[in-house]
């Protein structure tokens, strides 16, 4: 991982509310204008600090949803009982105004120039970074097969569900508590079995990023050491509970 | 919420690390005091709810670094680290 590390100090930024976009009734993308902001790698993230009149302050961390280049977007699933989330979903108008800081992070990232394979697996809003992997890739016409196995709980849970079908890569939805009828895909949650079927073989060498709720994150990751991936190749975000 | 759940990973910790060291910590690789096992700082699992925040190795649970802040001042702990690589 030599030369990964990204030299700078990190200040907070004031992040203006361009326009925000309904994803689901509990999810959904601002697109942010920030004077000073650096270009991101598909995968980063960010930090939200609010500060309240009293001058308490709640940060948290959201995934960037948008491609490298085009402009910052975050996508932010209403968490009941959040400081931060319910703010940035219910509340929050174009023109409203609160601090950010990054990008950050170096090891979830995918910079779209390597050829390998690329299996994304997804648990609810953990399809986010994931989707900035999936724009980036449109973007840059990169041909590495990507292929998304996304887990929701029902259909009209899934975020980006239009767009996901524009992207040219694999989609595979797993909707684990209601199904539309009709539904001829998976009903259950991400197992061995399920992963035996969609994701690539081991011996093609795939990338793989999970993103999800730690329980989530923990057993895919598992069921794929148990298919022979090797457990390096297999990078992981896990999100919290708290929003 | 379980002990389980509350867990996340060092991209948790990424931008205050990236705050305090100025470098971006989450893909460099740190070696476990207790056991030496070598992880990327992303892959170590990291409590953000407790006083401060306290990175533990994945493997052998040992606390590696522990980090405390105060109005105008930060305490780090890394006596479970033996290496960080950056």
């Amino acid at each position: 991982m030599a030369g990964t590390a990204v030299l700078g100090r990190l200040t907070w930024l004031a992040a203006t509310v361009a326009a925000t976009n309904e994803e689901t009734p509990r999810v959904h993308t601002l697109t942010l204008d920030v004077a000073g902001w650096g270009c991101h790698r598909a995968g980063q993230h960010l930090d939200v600090r609010l500060t309240a009149e009293d001058g308490y302050q709640a940060e948290r961390s959201y995934s960037i949803a948008s491609a490298p280049g085009d402009p910052l977007a975050i996508t932010v699933e209403r968490l009941e009982d959040g400081e931060v989330s319910p703010y940035l979903v219910d509340d929050v108008a174009e023109g409203d105004v609160f601090e950010v800081r990054g990008p950050i992070g170096g090891y979830f990232v995918w910079d779209g120039d390597e050829p390998e394979p690329v299996l994304l697996v997804a648990g609810g809003s953990g399809v986010v970074p994931l989707m900035a992997m999936a724009r980036h890739r449109a973007q840059v016409g990169s041909t590495a097969p990507m292929r998304l196995l996304y887990s929701s709980r029902t259909w009209d849970d899934v975020i980006y569900r239009d767009e996901l079908a524009t992207l040219g890569i694999d989609v595979v939805h797993t909707l684990t508590r209601q199904q539309p009828p009709g539904w001829s895909g998976y009903t259950r949650r991400i197992d061995d079995e399920l992963l035996r079927e969609v994701a690539f073989s081991a011996a093609d060498g795939p990338r793989v990023y999970v993103c999800g709720s730690t329980r989530f994150v923990d057993a895919a990751a598992d069921g794929l050491v148990r298919l022979g991936y090797d457990p390096r190749s297999i990078r992981t975000e896990r999100f919290g509970a708290t929003g | 919420m379980t002990v389980e759940e509350r867990v996340l990973d060092g991209n948790a910790a990424g931008g205050l690390l990236l705050e305090l060291f100025g470098v971006d910590l989450t893909a460099a690789p740190c070696m476990c005091g207790g056991c030496g096992a070598r992880e990327e700082v992303a892959r170590l699992d990291v409590y953000v709810d407790c006083p401060g925040v306290v990175i533990r190795c994945r493997h052998c649970r040992n606390v590696m670094i522990t980090i405390v802040r105060g109005p105008e001042r930060t305490w780090i702990d890394l006596r479970g680290t033996s290496m960080m690589e950056f």
